[in-house]
């Protein structure tokens, strides 16, 4: 009697957990899949640059859904696996977390922190080189220069110049 | 550089990731992907939607500051200035290109002036440019200047027509100021593109926005572009 409830636990055991380690892939894979098409010094093919804004598009909440049922999952099975397999239930969880957090992430601004408020300098007072190059623009009497020293880092820069907001690019 | 309204909407842009080495950015309103080279929505709620060109100048900042000694400069950021490359031109040129056209006579990294006009582009060469200049071609059937400024780093393309004649202009030679002169009527006309000295005086060239790009990612968004020869 008691080792075909064994069996029968062992068995219960097996669909939750394929499906939990399901759960993780998928947690995993939205916040991979996209990362690892959207990187540097790599070609992006059409198709592929559209499935990885597709999958970040709806990363966030499917990810969070993902690592939710992971998580109740983990609970369920918590009571009746051994001690080796819980390892891999709180590694389980843990990564599904993890990739949950990073599809809320702008991570390239890790890399190229954005400006948060422009702040300026008249022509007169600041310090450049005069051989360095700058992008200009000018609308009405507002005249403002950006060196492409520092959009070569940031790349962009939300700005407003004579009352026209302006995205500056580079 | 973008105006960065659509409508009576404000957008706030995000840099978002990297397609071919051109960046995409996010606005924050509605997280719509866009492409930074063209201006245009390429995913999310506002797919197809393009911004507006903002005219602005790729210029030395030494040229900028006598033509605009009243205007102000983005102040670095404090935590990131170390980040800052002075000399990062060359470093860039040894990055490798994630697409390369062959048979294009030029290399991925080499710098293009790019122009388009009436639906059609080119791209003309940067050291051609800086060996040549002033250069005038005709694209689309308008008359091009392509100049470049007296700090020979400067690039500005205008529409080389003024009271509806064809300018044929050359470099005043002689003369400590940079100057010039149209053949027919010996009007001066500076970097600015306009006329200093009768009878033009007064009048100033339409000026053509002018992209500077690698040749790989100016091709790639220009799939019929020309390249300009000698």
């Amino acid at each position: 009697m008691i080792t075909a409830v064994q069996i029968g636990m062992k068995r219960n055991n097996l669909v939750p957990g394929l499906l939990f380690g399901l759960l993780v892939a998928v947690s995993v894979g939205l916040f991979f899949v996209p990362a690892f098409i959207i990187r540097p010094f790599r070609p992006q093919s059409p198709a592929g640059l559209t499935l990885a804004m597709a999958v970040r598009q709806q990363a966030p909440l499917w990810s969070l859904v993902a690592a939710g049922a992971a998580l109740v999952l983990a609970v369920v099975l918590w009571g009746r696996t051994s001690a080796w397999k819980r390892i891999l239930l709180v590694l389980g969880v843990g990564l599904a977390s993890a990739a949950a957090v990073m599809t809320r992430v702008d991570y390239f601004e890790w890399m190229f922190h954005p400006v948060a408020a422009p702040g300026f300098e008249s022509a007169e007072n600041v310090k450049l080189d005069p051989a360095q190059m700058v992008m200009a623009v000018r609308f009405g009497s507002d005249s403002r220069a950006y060196p492409i020293r520092a959009m070569a880092y940031h790349h962009v820069v939300n700005d407003t110049v004579g009352g026209v907001p302006v995205a500056v690019t580079y | 550089m973008w105006k960065r309204t659509l409508g009576e909407r404000e957008l706030h842009f995000r840099l978002a990731g990297i397609n071919n080495q051109n960046f995409l950015m996010r606005d924050e309103e509605t997280g719509s992907w866009w492409q930074q080279v063209t201006g245009k929505a390429i995913f999310g709620p506002l797919k197809g939607q393009v911004l507006e060109l903002a005219p602005s100048d790729e210029l030395t900042f030494g040229l900028w500051k006598q033509e605009s000694p009243a205007g102000k400069v983005l102040a670095p950021v404090a935590a990131d200035e170390r980040h800052y490359e002075n000399n990062w031109e060359p470093e860039v040129q040894k990055l490798p290109t994630p697409l390369n056209f062959l048979g294009s006579g030029l290399r991925s990294r080499d710098v293009v002036v790019g122009l388009e006009v009436g639906g059609a582009s080119r791209a003309y060469p940067l050291n051609l440019l800086s060996a040549e200049a002033p250069i005038q071609d005709r694209l689309a059937g308008t008359p091009i200047l392509l100049a470049l400024g007296p700090d020979g780093k400067s690039v500005r393309a205008f529409v080389s027509r003024s009271q509806g004649a064809d300018l044929e202009l050359f470099r005043k030679s002689g003369s400590p100021e940079w100057m010039l002169v149209d053949s027919s009527s010996g009007s001066e006309w500076n970097f600015q593109g306009c006329a200093t000295a009768r009878p033009a005086k007064g009048k100033c060239l339409e000026r053509l926005p002018a992209l500077k790009d690698y040749w790989f990612d100016w091709r790639n968004y220009h799939p019929g572009t020309s390249t300009y020869r000698h």
